[in-house]
């Protein structure tokens, strides 16, 4: 790996946005993800390989400490916001096609929940590893998750639940969901949630932690 | 034994003559709404609307009549205002909620409805002011509209996370004398929040009942904030710690030690199965606080502190316990690490535990009648143990509890304990 991917990939590890940036403290005044991206696109590397090679690797690696338990919610936080900070300079190589992603992946809150802390988790931690995310927000409805889906044709889509009075809710959005749409792999992730209530409800995939369903996503795809 | 008696010698840690009960006396400990209509309706009380006494997450307020049948052993006090900045205390209306009950609630109490329908709530009920909180037609309790400014780091002002926190009035003075006074007599253990000594509640940093709030009030900034900007935030809670400390002591010439228990904080520092933040930043940036508060509520009071925190927080009971806290809730048993046998062999003697009756994620929620039993037995049991325990559930008991399975744990707790 070129050094400057390393740099950038250490820099959405440790959560290192930009120069100004003053976290983390033994790195204060260096360049962050931002200028690094910025820098490595202006001498001329791929942008695929900025996005594989530097911010997949340091996400990946974050997800990875986090499920550990050896860093915490506001270190994963600080991750995602390097990366989404650089991943703004790739934006235009995704539109133009440059950069194919692994694959679109559509994520909310189910309806009668804003909890949205670990749906925003679990959806910048997909981003970061190289899927496009298309966030419906909270309070999501089966109806808002069925048309995202006919929007976006071979999405698989995240439900996300704190409450136990809201969770029940994922039961109605997955039978929906999967009417519409049979093939679309439902997620299902959140406090309340366990592997027993995914496989009462029949989801596809439960995961305790974001990078568990980032790498039930990547095999989809593998 | 006289149930003020009987919690005073469980806090004691001493076995008192039944493992005494709450629900209801705090934020963190009380029942919803419409849970309470149904037990209403199961022991045949008449129907009336069930005042709500916490609008945020629409708890409902137990009378004499229920605390009775559910043998309760405590009662809880709480701040003139309500976390909408709402008097909680005035005059009172109906509201029909979404779910087809009527509730009482505040007469300032004014809502409106967004485009989608979703009830929202505004603060100082000042339909003027932006909506502070949402209540979705979907759920059952509301949660915070984030109102964030732009940060500007250059311009960041920890005054600005301070507006909430303020030198105790002579009118809320008076409340406190007043309501002091309606307790007076009573044979129950009494519980207070005073407000003001929750340092990073993450249900607080919104400023649910300011109109503009400034500085800091996105989750994710704040939980980012901690770690990212310690000085600021040791700036905020250092000026909010002094701010309480005089308050509390204006509060005690005013209460004295009529009140047994302080509520003090419910911030929470567990996940399902990890914690928010490691040992070292509990350590650094919120343990000084919790020690400043405590250590002047033990020199000067007789009243026990309360510490809420949700989730898996084994790793940080003996932090809880160093910076002086004296109970702690709603112990998560379900969460990673907080097995009850565990806790009370090793933490037992140095802390009282209040809450861990019966898991609210599954059990008390989706789990049959006999599996309720079998847990409440089993906590009681292994809890209640040499005192130092005060029965209550994993939080509060949410809209979508079965009468049937409350019902099983009640009766529960009365055979096991009698």
């Amino acid at each position: 790996m070129s050094e400057i991917l390393e740099k950038i990939a250490y820099c959405v590890e440790f959560g290192k946005i930009n120069q100004q940036s003053p976290y983390p403290p033994d790195m204060k005044g260096q360049l962050g993800a931002d200028e690094l991206t910025k820098e490595a696109l202006d001498t001329g590397l791929a942008p695929e390989d900025i996005l594989k090679k530097g911010l997949v690797i340091g996400m990946e690696r974050i997800g990875i400490k986090f499920r550990e338990n050896k860093v915490f919610v506001p270190q994963v936080l600080m991750s995602a916001k390097a990366m989404s900070t650089a991943i703004e300079h790739l934006k235009p190589f995704f539109q133009s096609g440059d950069v194919k992603r692994s694959g679109i992946f559509i994520i909310g809150t189910v309806a009668g929940d804003l909890h949205d802390i670990g749906k925003n988790l679990v959806s910048m931690m997909v981003e970061g590893n190289g899927w496009e995310v298309v966030d419906l927000g909270t309070d999501v409805s089966a109806d808002k998750f069925v048309n995202a889906i006919k929007d976006n044709p071979g999405s698989h889509v995240g439900l996300s639940a704190l409450l136990t009075t809201t969770m029940i809710n994922m039961e109605h959005i997955l039978k929906e969901v999967k009417a519409a749409s049979p093939e679309t792999r439902v997620l299902i992730g959140g406090a309340p949630v366990s592997e027993d209530f995914k496989n009462k409800i029949g989801a596809d995939f439960y995961s305790p932690d974001p990078q568990g369903a980032v790498e039930y996503l990547n095999s989809l795809v593998a | 034994m006289t149930s003020k008696e009987r919690t005073l010698k469980a806090l004691a840690h001493k076995t008192p003559d039944r493992t005494p009960v709450d629900f209801g006396a705090t934020a963190v400990t009380g029942i919803h709404v419409l849970a309470i209509e149904r037990l209403r309706e199961h022991f045949g009380f008449e129907k009336s609307p069930v005042r709500v006494i916490e609008p945020y997450q629409m708890l409902g307020e137990i009378d004499p009549e229920l605390m009775e049948a559910l043998q309760i052993d405590v009662i809880g006090l709480s701040p003139k205002n309500n976390m909408f900045g709402i008097n909680n205390s005035g005059e009172l209306k109906e509201f029909k909620t979404f779910w087809g009950q009527t509730v009482l609630l505040p007469k300032e109490f004014n809502t409106s409805f967004d485009d989608d329908g979703n009830l929202l709530i505004h603060p100082e009920g000042d339909l003027e002011a932006p909506a502070s909180a949402k209540m979705p037609k979907a759920s059952y309790f509301f949660d915070a509209v984030i109102r964030q400014e732009p940060i500007d780091e250059s311009k960041l002002d920890p005054a600005d996370n301070l507006e909430e926190f303020n030198p105790i009035s002579d009118d809320d003075l008076e409340y406190w004398r007043k309501e002091i006074k309606k307790v007076k007599d009573t044979d129950k253990a009494v519980i207070a929040n005073f407000g003001g000594t929750a340092f990073g509640d993450i249900a607080l940093v919104p400023g649910l009942n300011l109109k503009n709030p400034k500085g800091i009030r996105d989750i994710a900034e704040w939980y980012m904030s901690v770690i990212m900007r310690p000085d600021y935030i040791h700036e905020i809670f250092s000026k909010q710690s002094d701010i309480a400390l005089a308050n509390l002591e204006k509060i005690h010439e005013v209460v004295q030690d009529k009140v047994d228990i302080a509520f003090l904080c419910g911030t929470d520092f567990g996940t399902q199965d990890s914690q928010f933040c490691g040992i070292d930043t509990l350590e650094e940036m919120y343990l000084p606080y919790y020690k400043k508060i405590n250590d002047w509520i033990h020199e000067n009071t007789n009243w026990k502190t309360f510490k809420h925190s949700c989730g898996a927080v084994e790793p940080f009971i003996n932090s809880f316990i160093e910076a002086g806290f004296d109970i702690l809730n709603p112990v998560q048993i379900n969460a990673t690490g907080m097995d009850p046998q565990h806790l009370k062999d090793t933490y037992g003697d140095s802390i009282t535990f209040w809450g861990g009756g019966v898991d609210t994620q599954k059990v008390l929620a989706f789990g049959t009648e006999k599996e309720v039993i079998n847990q409440v037995k089993e906590n009681l049991r292994i809890f209640g143990k040499n005192g130092g325990y005060v029965f209550n559930t994993v939080h509060n008991i949410q809209a979508n509890v079965p009468a049937s399975n409350i019902i099983a744990m009640i009766e529960t707790i009365k055979k096991v304990d009698g």
